[in-house]
């Protein structure tokens, strides 16, 4: 088991290297910072006294070397656009995406499950088409309209809800279900096809047999086997969408991460995009780990397979 | 008897000193004094980009029309740009004086100013924040300034090596350069530059409550300014998405919201209680990178009147701004040194084509590519259609902003081809600065695109003269041979709308938006809540 | 529950099964597919106007002909240019088509190919390409998006590499995980005893087989894809205009939801809802035809 933990963690910093470099390379491809940084009158003299600033001015391989080795003393870098520590900026900003990432995972779950439940157990009829009619929609409406579209319903008109930023439940509620539909279809049609699945199976026909009325049936043993890979994926989800609700956060001006990491590409801020980056990484691949490692507590054979 | 005039005696001696009193507490009130007013009510701006933390400290200015927004709410200046006074309102400086050999400028501070922090506004912070200065310009202050000489406890004076003609509108226009806006010594150095720009402290109208980076700032009046501040808490909360902005109006969320989108001013001019505020900004013109080369078609004078003839600004200015915008007349814009008038440009498609045809391109020709300032391609994409109609066909080229600026950086290497630029700038404080930046051989956004050497050469003399009146004539000479000669072509001068919410005291957006060389609701303690 | 049936011969049968059971296919999705691409491939017969023009005569923002203002001159409308929204929806379908189906097969290509040579060579190519692909999920999608497209530059072609470089990981990590089950296979242990080179042995049995996953993976892929233009256009880097593109379209003109054009996204937007409902169809019917194991993907 312990091999098995060595493994894992050397795998994730492998990974995380390469994804630091390669933030580390795009980044400097898109071009010189300093330029943008500097005013609009700046003579080359005033770029290079940036770019010294800033440290821009040394070779690639000597600045990623310093950035891998502020990494491990826990310094991510200043952005040059906030004066502030890059990591205080992401943990500023990370409780935002986390509560927003978070109701919009329940969101989906509570829109997408129950109706993905009701269209297998009622499959074909009606009911299923109305929910695979719903998925389709999630599934093929860009988060940036729905998003203008509850606005103008819900704060314009009904005048129920604010418009944008964060505050309190009042505030999560729209972003939260647009970025959360998209998620919803998709757990529905999972849930749909998984649950199809086991009620066909041959320990349900048997539950059937028994005389078991269809509730019980559905509830007690179809439930449990059919809800695994709905979970997993949405944990995926929920990883994923906090780092991807850029739109969502511009269009309700909500503080989170997608923002800074979004503006901070426009204006070539770095240390900021590496540093959020690097962190996001972090994040992703430490969750992977742990959901490794259980699952390999959970069941022997993965830990002994390559 | 005597009783009698021993009392008219002690009446008269009472009311002779209670004269005497009442004439020295005449005399002994501030002379600056105003009603004191009790600051109350929230106002909300919905700000319509990022929000950098440098343009919360004076010290590092970055040269562009943005910064002014928040120093002017936090910090406040010697001189400043406020109303119709282009640069010198006196604001912490009572008076100034600038010698007329042009080698020295006084400042007189005002009596009583102090930071948000309590400490007294001096001389030594004035001298520090001059010295210390590290923003746009900040070469050319250093280059020209001999030393900073404390007079006294409430007067500065500097001395200049040679005669400075420039000092008094680059020290006073906000938007151009910061060295004028006081920061405490003490504090500054305590924190950093860094800290400061989390943590500002200046001498304004409003003090610092709260900033979430890129996100909010929220302010609360400062009792200790010397003028009165009517709005007592100021959130300025940052809403890239224009739609967004929009609708926090309609609900109430917002009182004032910067950049009403072309396609949304009618509608938001409609909102009842919602006054559009339509100042003018950002000058926006044709440049034909390379075009002095004899493969270029625009080396043909005629070719680029032709361009000039075949744009309908009027049409551009109803569609991108609500013909909100100055469609007329000289780029430069009027509230800066040496601009001059200029007639409307004509529009004559059939005339544009006859040149054409003289020129030796009856058919037309191609222009690679035509690229527009990011992400403004839609009024690109009307420029590229009016000249399809005398058979200029261009594309539209998009890249991303931090592209644009950089190819501008590299010159003409990386505009190959025919090419057209679709410019634009806010012009601020003198002609020249633009002119230097956007023109000169080796400007800053011009590099070597344009080099045109009569005028360069001009604008040298220009720059070395230390006589008004030459500069004047030079200034209006140099601006007469661009637009004659099409070198450029001025296309208009764009609206940058605002909206104003119904809860703000205001009959006329001039009333909130009264300082002409902004587009900005400046001075922010005049802007009033309408009683309730 | 079927079992997965070995193919030994060297056609790819994946392929050929599919094409011979397109007849029995949902009626829906293959009007649909069939029908959008004839209007992209015919749209310079179909469309009333040049797409990047504004209509002569007509103002901006006319309704849709049944609404007042509008005209049948322009049956859906114009937008804030004033060009043909119908016009631009015909040529839009063009790009959609190809940036959707493109971005999909250069997707699938590299990500069936680096999954191939992952499960299948195994070592440390899997191990750095395993790597790689954690790497690449970790890092936003859309932002990196933005990095490319900041760096080659927005054109149409550009973004299908893009969308195809930020979605391949999707499917090397199924792939791999088919041809490790492969790999165990006795017919593949056989021709791999009988001297047949690693090229060849992926070339007559692993490839066919993982077909049948690319191809309802591809299904699925193709609207994500076409979403992703669309957010790529709200950002910034998408298509660039004038070019129409029913995701640029949307973005271009969602302010105007405010104002109340709502002809100018609903349009587009339906037509996203089409093609997207099409590859769902024929994915879902794809999955259960080839291989009802596949129904959990």
């Amino acid at each position: 088991m312990r091999q098995f933990i060595i493994r894992r963690v050397l795998y994730s910093l492998v990974t995380l290297g390469i994804l630091s470099a390669t933030i580390f390379v795009i980044v400097r491809l898109t071009g010189d910072p300093a330029l943008l940084m500097a005013e609009a009158g700046a003579r080359p003299e005033d770029l290079e006294r940036v770019r010294q600033q800033w440290g821009l001015d040394r070779s690639w391989p000597v600045q990623y070397l310093s950035f891998v080795q502020n990494i491990f003393m826990g310094e991510l870098g200043k952005s040059f656009n906030y004066r502030l520590p890059v990591s205080e900026l992401y943990f500023q900003r990370l409780p935002n995406s986390l509560t927003l990432g978070f109701a919009a995972t329940l969101i989906s779950i509570v829109i997408g499950v129950p109706a993905g439940i009701i269209s297998a157990v009622k499959v074909n009829t009606w009911w299923d088409n109305l929910a695979k009619g719903v998925a389709l929609l999630g599934l093929s409406i860009p988060g940036f309209w729905l998003g203008l579209v509850l606005i103008l319903i819900f704060s314009v008109w009904l005048r129920w809800l604010p418009t944008s930023g964060a505050g309190d439940w009042r505030h999560v509620i729209m972003p939260a279900l647009a970025l959360g539909w998209y998620f919803a279809a998709s757990l529905l049609r999972l849930t749909r096809s998984s649950l199809l699945e086991v009620l066909g199976s041959e320990y349900i026909k048997l539950a059937r047999l028994k005389g078991l009325p269809e509730v019980v049936v559905v509830a007690m043993h179809a439930f449990k086997n059919a809800l695994i890979p709905v979970f997993t994926l949405a944990g995926v989800n929920l990883v994923v969408m906090v780092n991807a609700a850029v739109i969502i956060e511009v269009i309700f001006a909500w503080p989170g991460i997608g923002r800074l990491l979004y503006e901070g590409i426009f204006q070539r801020d770095f240390p900021l995009v590496q540093g959020v980056v690097v962190m996001a990484g972090f994040m992703i691949v430490g969750i992977n780990l742990v959901v490794d490692i259980l699952y390999a507590f959970i069941d022997p054979r993965i830990r002994l397979a390559r | 008897m005597r009783h009698l005039r021993f009392q008219a005696q002690t009446v008269f001696r009472v009311l002779a000193v209670t004269l005497v009193l009442v004439a020295l507490a005449a005399t002994a009130t501030p002379t600056a004094s105003q009603p004191k007013v009790t600051p109350k009510g929230k106002m909300t701006l919905a700000w319509h980009a990022g929000l950098a933390s440098r343009w919360l400290d004076p010290q590092e200015h970055d040269g562009t029309a943005t910064p002014d927004n928040f120093l002017t709410a936090i910090h406040d200046a010697l001189i400043k740009n406020q109303g119709t006074t282009l640069y010198d309102h006196p604001a912490l400086a009572e008076r100034y004086t600038f010698a007329p050999d042009a080698k020295s400028a006084t400042f007189w501070l005002r009596k009583g100013i102090t930071f948000h922090n309590g400490e007294p506004v001096t001389p030594q912070d004035v001298k520090f924040s001059y010295e210390n200065y590290r923003g746009a310009k900040a070469d050319v202050f250093k280059r020209k300034t001999e030393r900073v000489e404390i007079v006294d406890d409430r007067t500065i004076r500097f001395h200049f090596k040679e005669p400075f003609l420039d000092f008094v509108i680059l020290f006073g226009t906000s938007n151009v350069a910061g060295p004028g806006w006081i920061v405490p010594e003490k504090y500054y150095k305590q924190v950093g530059a860094d800290g400061f720009k989390q943590k500002p402290i200046g001498a304004g109208p409003y003090k610092l409550v709260r900033h979430e980076p890129g996100v909010k700032i929220e302010l609360e009046a400062f009792d200790g300014y010397y003028r009165p501040v009517h709005v007592k808490q100021f959130v300025m909360t940052a809403v890239p998405e224009a739609a967004t902005r929009v609708a926090m109006l309609e609900r109430g969320e917002a009182d004032l919201i910067y950049f009403v989108p072309g396609e949304l001013i009618s509608k938001v001019g409609k909102l009842p209680g919602v006054v559009l505020a339509p100042v003018l900004s950002g000058s926006w013109w044709l440049e034909f990178p390379g075009f002095q080369d004899p493969k270029s078609p625009f080396r043909d004078k005629r070719v680029r009147e032709a361009v000039s003839l075949a744009i309908d600004r009027r049409a551009i200015n109803q569609a991108e701004a609500g013909g909100l915008g100055k469609p007329t007349g000289n780029w430069i814009n009027n509230d800066v040194q040496y601009a001059i008038e200029w007639p409307e440009f004509e529009k004559n498609v059939e005339r544009a084509k006859q040149l054409l045809r003289e020129a030796g391109y009856p058919n037309g020709f191609d222009v690679d590519w035509l690229t527009p300032v990011p992400p403004f391609y839609s009024r690109a994409e009307r420029i590229i259609s009016q000249l399809r109609e005398v058979g200029i066909r261009a594309r539209l080229q998009t890249m991303e902003r931090g592209i644009y600026l950089q190819r501008l950086q590299s010159g003409l290497k990386d505009w190959p081809g025919t090419q057209i630029i679709f410019q634009a700038a806010r012009i601020a404080g003198s002609w020249s600065f633009w002119y230097e930046a956007y023109f000169k051989c080796g400007g800053f956004s011009s590099r070597d695109r344009i080099c045109v050497k009569d005028l360069d050469a001009q604008f040298e003399q220009h720059e070395n003269s230390i006589n008004p009146a030459e500069r004047k004539k030079l200034a209006e000479a140099i601006q007469k041979g661009i637009l004659e000669n099409h070198y450029i072509v001025p296309v208009f001068r764009h609206a940058f709308v605002n909206a104003i919410g119904p809860r703000i005291a205001a009959q006329k957006w001039q009333d909130i938006f009264p300082t002409i060389t902004t587009g900005y609701a400046y001075p922010w303690e005049d802007i009033k809540l309408k009683e309730q | 529950m079927a079992t997965i049936a070995a193919r030994t011969s060297p056609t790819s049968p994946g392929v050929r099964h599919v094409v011979s059971a397109l007849r029995e296919a949902p009626m829906v999705a293959v009007v649909i597919l069939v029908g959008l691409t004839l209007v992209a491939i015919f749209a310079d017969l179909i469309a009333p106007y040049d797409p990047t023009l504004p209509v002569k005569g007509a103002k901006v923002f006319d309704p849709p002909f049944w609404m007042e203002g509008g005209s049948t001159a322009t049956l859906l409308g114009t937008d804030f240019q004033g060009r043909d929204v119908l016009s631009r929806l015909i040529f839009g379908a063009r790009v959609s088509l190809v940036v959707g189906l493109m971005g999909t097969v250069v997707a699938g290509s590299i990500g069936t190919a680096m999954g191939i040579l992952s499960g299948y060579v195994g070592g440390w190519v899997d191990q750095v390409i395993m790597r790689v692909t954690d790497a690449w999920l970790a890092l936003p999608a859309l932002v990196f998006a933005i990095f490319l497209a900041a760096l080659v530059g927005p054109s149409m072609w550009n973004i299908v590499i893009i969308l195809g470089a930020v979605y391949w990981t999707r499917y090397a990590r199924v792939i791999r995980g088919e041809v490790l089950t492969l790999r165990e296979r006795e017919f593949v242990k056989l021709a791999e005893i009988a001297g047949a080179s690693k090229l060849r042995v992926i070339r007559r049995h692993i490839l066919p087989n993982v077909m049948n996953t690319t191809m309802v993976l591809a299904s699925l892929t193709v609207g994500v894809v076409i979403i992703a233009e669309a957010s790529l256009s709200f950002l910034g880097v998408g298509v660039p205009p004038p070019q129409p593109a029913w995701g640029l379209m949307l973005a271009e003109a969602r302010s105007m939801l405010m104002a109340g054009q709502w002809w100018l996204t609903v349009f587009p937007g339906i037509c996203i809802v089409l093609i997207v409902l099409a590859t769902q169809l024929f994915g879902d019917w794809l999955r259960v035809r080839l291989d009802p194991q596949l129904r959990n993907l």
